[in-house]
C-alpha cells in the first residue's frame, strides 16, 4: 500500500489534470456551439447547390461540353482529406485516417493511382509517412470560419488537375456532422461535378432534363460550377470543424469524469491509510503504557 | 374550379433559407435584364446579378403589395412549378434601415477613394454595389408605404 504522502501527491496531480480537461471541455463546448450554428446556417445553401449541380449534370449537353462535368474512366484520383491540427479529440482523427486507408486500399485493388491533398496537421503527418502515397499539398491551421481565400487555393488545385487530365476524379474525405453525438466519415465526389454520391443521384429526377440557359450554357456553367463546388468544400470544412469540436468536448468530458472518480477513489484510499496509521499509533501508545504499569 | 397553378419560390442564402413559399410572380434581376416568372415557365438556368427581387404572392395583389429583397449575385434555376434562387445574401425590404445603409454606402465610397491596392478597390466596389441595392429596396419600400396610406 502506498503511503499517505504518495497518495496525496497522486491526488494533487489527478486534480490538476482534471482542471485542464475541464477547461478544454468548456472551450470545446463553446467552439462547438459556434461551429454547429455555422453548419446549420449554410446547410440549406449547400444542399441546394448540390441538387443544382446534380440537375445540371443530368443535362446531356452539359456532360459532353463542359470540362468540369466530364465523366471519364477513373485511372488517377485525387483525395482531399480533412482532419484537425490538434489531437485529444477522441476518435475524430483516427476515424478520418481509417477512412483514408480504406479508400487507398480499394484504389490499390482497382489499380487506381491516388494523390492526396491534406487539410489539417494530423492527416498531413499520417499521409507523409505512407510510402506509396503522393501528397501533392497540405494545408494547416485553417481558420474555424473559412473564407474564400483559403478555399480558393485548394479549389484551384483540384480543378486544374481535373481539367488538365491529371486526375479523373476528385473526392473529399471528411466527417459529416449530424448531431453533437453522431458524426460519420463520408467520401463525397467533387469532380466530375454533380455526382456527389449515389443517393444524390437517385434523389433528383432521374430523367434527362432539357433546360434553357441564359445568357448561354457556357457562360452559366463557367460562372456557376466553380462556385457550387467551392460551397461543397466550405460545407465539408464546417462539418469537420463542428464534428471535431463535438468529439473533443465528449472526450474531455469523459476524461474529466474519469479524473473525478479516480480522485475520489484515491481520497478514500488515503483516508483509510491515514486512519490505519492513527489506529496503529494509538495501539502502540496503549501497549507502551501497559508495559510501564 | 380548377386549382390555380402556383410557383414555389425558394430563396436560399448562405445564412439559410429566406423563403420557401408558393407565390404568383417573381421578378428577378439577371445578367441580361430583368425577367418576370409566372407559374408554368419553361425550364431555365440563368445568372442573377446584384439587384432587387420582387415577389407578388397573389394574382390580385397590387404593386403596392409587392415584397422586395435586396440580393447579391447568384444562380437562378426555374422549373414550371418552382423557382430556386441561390444567392450569397438576401435582405427583406422590411429589415433594411435606410439611414444605416446610407452611412454604410458613404463609408464604402470613401474606402474606394482611399483604396491602396486592387484587392481593396474590389472589396469597396462590392460593398458599394451591395449598399446601393439595399438603398434601392429601402426606397421602394418607403414609396410603397407612402402610397398605401394616402
Amino acid at each position: 500500500m502506498a503511503s499517505v504522502q504518495q497518495l496525496k501527491s497522486r491526488i494533487r496531480s489527478v486534480n490538476s489534470t482534471k482542471q485542464i480537461t475541464k477547461a478544454m471541455q468548456l472551450v470545446a463546448a463553446s467552439k462547438m456551439r459556434r461551429s454547429t450554428a455555422a453548419v446549420k446556417e449554410t446547410a440549406d445553401y449547400a444542399t441546394a447547390a448540390r441538387e443544382l449541380l446534380a440537375d445540371l449534370a443530368h443535362d446531356r449537353d452539359t456532360i459532353t461540353s463542359h470540362p468540369m462535368f466530364q465523366n471519364r474512366p477513373i485511372k488517377r484520383r485525387l483525395l482531399i482529406a480533412i482532419s484537425s491540427d490538434t489531437g485529444l479529440a477522441g476518435a475524430y482523427n483516427a476515424n478520418v485516417l481509417k477512412g483514408l486507408v480504406t479508400e487507398l486500399k480499394s484504389d490499390n485493388e482497382h489499380h487506381i493511382h491516388t494523390d492526396t491533398l491534406t487539410l489539417g496537421r494530423k492527416v498531413s503527418q499520417f499521409a507523409s509517412r505512407l510510402k506509396e502515397v503522393k501528397v501533392i499539398g497540405s494545408y494547416e491551421k485553417l481558420p474555424d470560419q473559412p473564407t474564400g481565400l483559403e478555399i480558393k487555393a485548394i479549389l484551384n488545385e483540384a480543378i486544374d488537375r481535373f481539367v488538365g487530365l491529371e486526375c479523373d476524379a476528385v473526392d473529399l474525405i471528411f466527417t459529416r456532422f449530424h448531431s453533437p453525438i453522431n458524426q460519420e466519415v463520408v467520401v463525397e465526389r467533387l469532380l466530375p461535378a454533380g455526382l456527389a454520391s449515389q443517393s444524390d443521384y437517385e434523389q433528383v429526377s432521374s430523367e434527362i432534363r432539357e433546360s434553357r440557359f441564359e445568357p448561354s450554357r457556357d457562360e452559366v456553367l463557367d460562372a456557376v460550377t466553380e462556385r457550387l463546388i467551392e460551397t461543397q468544400i466550405v460545407q465539408a470544412l464546417l462539418d469537420s470543424r463542428a464534428s471535431e469540436h463535438s468529439m473533443r468536448m465528449m472526450a474531455m468530458k469523459n476524461a474529466t469524469d474519469n479524473a473525478s472518480s479516480l480522485s475520489s477513489d484515491l481520497t478514500l484510499a488515503m483516508n483509510k491509510e491515514r486512519q490505519a496509521a492513527i489506529t496503529q499509533e494509538l495501539a502502540e501508545i496503549s501497549a507502551g503504557s501497559e508495559a510501564v504499569q | 374550379m380548377a386549382t390555380q397553378p402556383s410557383l414555389q419560390l425558394q430563396l436560399v442564402t448562405l445564412l439559410g433559407q429566406r423563403m420557401d413559399e408558393s407565390v404568383y410572380e417573381v421578378i428577378l434581376p439577371t445578367t441580361i435584364g430583368e425577367i418576370s416568372v409566372f407559374p408554368g415557365h419553361e425550364p431555365l438556368v440563368s445568372l442573377a446579378k446584384p439587384g432587387v427581387i420582387a415577389v407578388r404572392r397573389q394574382k390580385t395583389d397590387p404593386d403596392t403589395a409587392l415584397e422586395y429583397f435586396a440580393t447579391s449575385g447568384g444562380i437562378i434555376e426555374i422549373d414550371p412549378e418552382r423557382v430556386r434562387v441561390l444567392v450569397d445574401e438576401a435582405d427583406h425590404g422590411d429589415d433594411i434601415i435606410e439611414a444605416e445603409s446610407q452611412k454604410a454606402l458613404e463609408r464604402a465610397l470613401k474606402m474606394r477613394d482611399n483604396a491602396a491596392d486592387q484587392v481593396e478597390l474590389e472589396k469597396a466596389s462590392q460593398l458599394i454595389d451591395r449598399h446601393q441595392t439595399r438603398l434601392k429596396v429601402a426606397g421602394l419600400r418607403r414609396h410603397q408605404t407612402k402610397t398605401r396610406f394616402k
